[in-house]
């Protein structure tokens, strides 16, 4: 997919995707919020994978499966890079573009110690035909509070809210391990 | 976001577990964990001073009130719906702003 066109993004691909080579990780950031009744928008879908080597081995054939390319303002059709293990493992995030849309891989979420803490209170959802570990909407608005970036600062507000209205009826899940 | 989910969320920040943070602030883990489940809700300086040994500051804003109703209502259209009824929705939704 081109930077920008938004008309093929397919988070539900890119879930498959994961899922099909058994990757560990949590879906986090907008999409996280989305499926537990935020009314925000996004083009990109975050994850925060499992840093084990074997997992980062799975999330290898699972971003070739995609075509995954480094996302770049100044290539519309992304930067081809070698999608190794240890390179995932080099970095704290990598920002990508795919043949489904933009997914971010965020090792270490702002505000949280990765995989391990938010799958504890996360949450096993069905989007877009697969069932997947979804971040609890408190995590995630914890790591948006972190992150203090001024596009997260604006969303913070929705989210709290969403979060209020979704406990006063009793619709928050109560988390893998929590 | 109720008092107790603030505090949580300066103490998971700060990676401390309730009983680090209780001793930080002279007081009793049971009492911490009180705050947090919201059984007991601390005065507003209370929870300052909490957060303030985590590391942190509160701040406050102040929000239009017509805004805030608006988006309450969405939020409760949204509740009904299944995860994956809200998240297709939302891709949906994307692609039209940007068809447009």
């Amino acid at each position: 997919m081109s930077i920008g066109n938004v008309s093929d993004f397919e988070p539900g691909q890119i879930l498959r995707a994961l899922e099909a080579h058994h990757v560990r990780y949590v879906v986090i950031g907008a999409i996280a919020a989305v499926a537990a009744g935020a009314p925000i928008l996004t083009t990109d879908l975050d994850v925060t994978p499992a840093r084990s080597h074997e997992n980062l081995e799975r999330l290898v054939l699972a971003l070739r499966d995609l075509d995954a390319k480094l996302r770049s303002a100044s290539a519309p059709d992304g930067v081809p890079f070698p999608i190794e293990a240890e390179m995932l493992a080099s970095a704290e995030s990598w920002t990508l573009t795919t043949r489904a849309g933009d997914l971010d891989l965020m090792f270490l979420p702002a505000g949280t110690q990765g995989y391990d803490d938010l799958r504890r209170g996360a949450s096993r959802e069905r989007i877009a035909g697969v069932t997947v570990t979804v971040a609890a909407l408190a995590d995630v608005i914890r790591s948006k509070e972190a992150a203090n970036r001024e596009k997260d600062s604006m969303q913070l507000p929705i989210l709290r809210r969403t979060l209020e209205q979704t406990r006063e009826r009793g619709h928050e899940q109560p988390g893998l391990e929590r | 976001m109720v008092s107790g989910d603030l505090l949580r969320e300066a103490r998971l920040r700060a990676g401390l577990t309730q009983a680090e943070l209780a001793q930080r602030a002279g007081t009793a883990r049971s009492q911490v964990s009180r705050y947090e489940r919201a059984e007991v809700l601390p005065s507003l300086e209370t929870l300052r001073r909490l957060i303030r040994f985590c590391g942190l500051d509160l701040s406050f804003r102040l929000f239009n009130a017509d805004l805030e109703e608006h988006d309450a209502t969405l939020i409760a259209q949204l509740l009904p719906l299944t995860p994956e009824e809200r998240v297709e929705r939302a891709v949906r939704a994307i692609k039209h702003v940007y068809a447009a």
